[in-house]
């Protein structure tokens, strides 16, 4: 990232939390947020205290990386998160689309 | 592997995702090919599950309930035994080798325990005894300190910076994030292949990167405890 503040759209596709009434949200997990959030933009450096997400930055290059939440375990819920990605030839593929059928979701490498 | 097991559980309702954590997807493309899977194939260049679902290393999987919800958090995916396990170490070996097929062999063999529980599942849905609970999801999911949250970070500045400046640049921050997160091997082996495996090679599995990163794949694992650390097994 270049910026220390983003859209709620884009915070919300690149970390899984969203910005709702009752703070930000990830699966059914809330927590109230109101120094964040406003008028539709995310404080990386309030958000990242917040829930514990490690940011790290560029100087040099003038980029950031936020990490996930922490302080607790891997998962902050059981509702798996908003995930796409694409296949070998770059068409994209929605995991939301298998609602109704249980999924075995592999991690693989070839290395 | 993963197709067999797609066409044995397809009819009972489960469908088989494979992700495969390449930062070069060409990488993965001949095994791809090779498998010719009729289920879902994607590529994670950026390791994106190692934050969303609390992956660590391969092959790891997580099971998802017909709502979207997990039913197992991510834990070590073996579903058969794995043919270096049956190897007999000999003297003819070289020491390097020796050295690593012997972590392999301490490392647990869980492969038919949790292919037959992934079947239990597919057959009784929540009824079956493997499938937990949300709260036991989330309580059995590994803990994820700051430093693992910082080295999620770094990592993927590596990843960015691999992609817009190329390698070297990206050599620092995943350092970074190997110290952080020692146990996660997906960030670690990542970064080594693209030191230890010349193009358009199959991957070196050895991973000998001490030019580099100075240390090894089997030191590295030494120093973690061995192979009996090596992967995160199910607590079936």
């Amino acid at each position: 990232m270049t910026s220390l503040d983003q859209s709620v759209a884009d915070f919300d596709a690149a970390t899984g939390w969203a910005a709702k009434p009752e703070g930000m949200c990830k699966g059914d997990m809330c927590v109230p947020a109101p120094d964040a959030v406003s008028a539709g933009r995310v404080d990386l450096v309030a958000i990242a205290d917040r829930l514990g997400m490690a940011l790290v930055g560029d100087d040099t290059r003038g980029l950031w990386s936020l990490g996930p939440e922490s302080g607790g375990k891997a998962l902050t819920t059981a509702v798996v998160p908003n995930l796409e990605l694409p296949d070998l030839e770059g068409n994209p593929f929605k995991l939301s689309s298998l609602h109704g059928r249980k999924v075995l979701l592999v991690a693989w490498a070839s290395w | 592997m993963w197709q067999a097991l797609y066409e044995e559980l397809e009819p009972k309702g489960v469908t088989v995702v494979t992700v495969a954590l390449d930062i070069d997807p060409e990488k993965a493309r001949r095994w791809i090919e090779t498998a010719a899977p009729t289920h879902p194939s994607l590529i994670d260049s950026q390791h994106r599950i190692d934050e969303l679902l609390g992956i660590s290393n391969v092959p790891m999987a997580v099971w998802i309930d017909e709502s979207g919800t997990l039913v197992r958090p991510a834990e070590a995916a073996a579903i058969k035994v794995s043919a270096l396990r049956s190897i007999e170490i000999t003297d003819d070996f070289g020491e390097s080798l020796k050295r690593v097929l012997t972590e392999v062999k301490a490392m647990p063999d869980t492969g038919d325990a949790y292919r037959a529980a992934i079947v239990d599942w597919a057959e009784k849905g929540s009824d079956s005894e493997f499938a937990l609970e949300p709260h036991e999801v989330i309580a059995r999911s590994r803990p994820r300190p700051k430093e693992h949250s910082e080295a999620a970070a770094c990592f993927a500045m590596g990843c960015h910076l691999f992609e817009t400046e190329g390698k070297d640049a990206a050599i620092e921050w995943w350092k970074r994030a190997h110290a952080l997160y020692p146990e996660n091997w997906t960030y670690k082996r990542q970064a080594w292949t693209l030191e230890s495996t010349p193009d358009g090679e199959a991957s070196d599995l050895s991973q000998e990167v001490e030019a580099v990163y100075g240390t090894s794949w089997i030191d590295s694992v030494l120093e973690l405890g061995g192979g009996a650390n090596y992967a995160v097994v199910p607590d079936l």
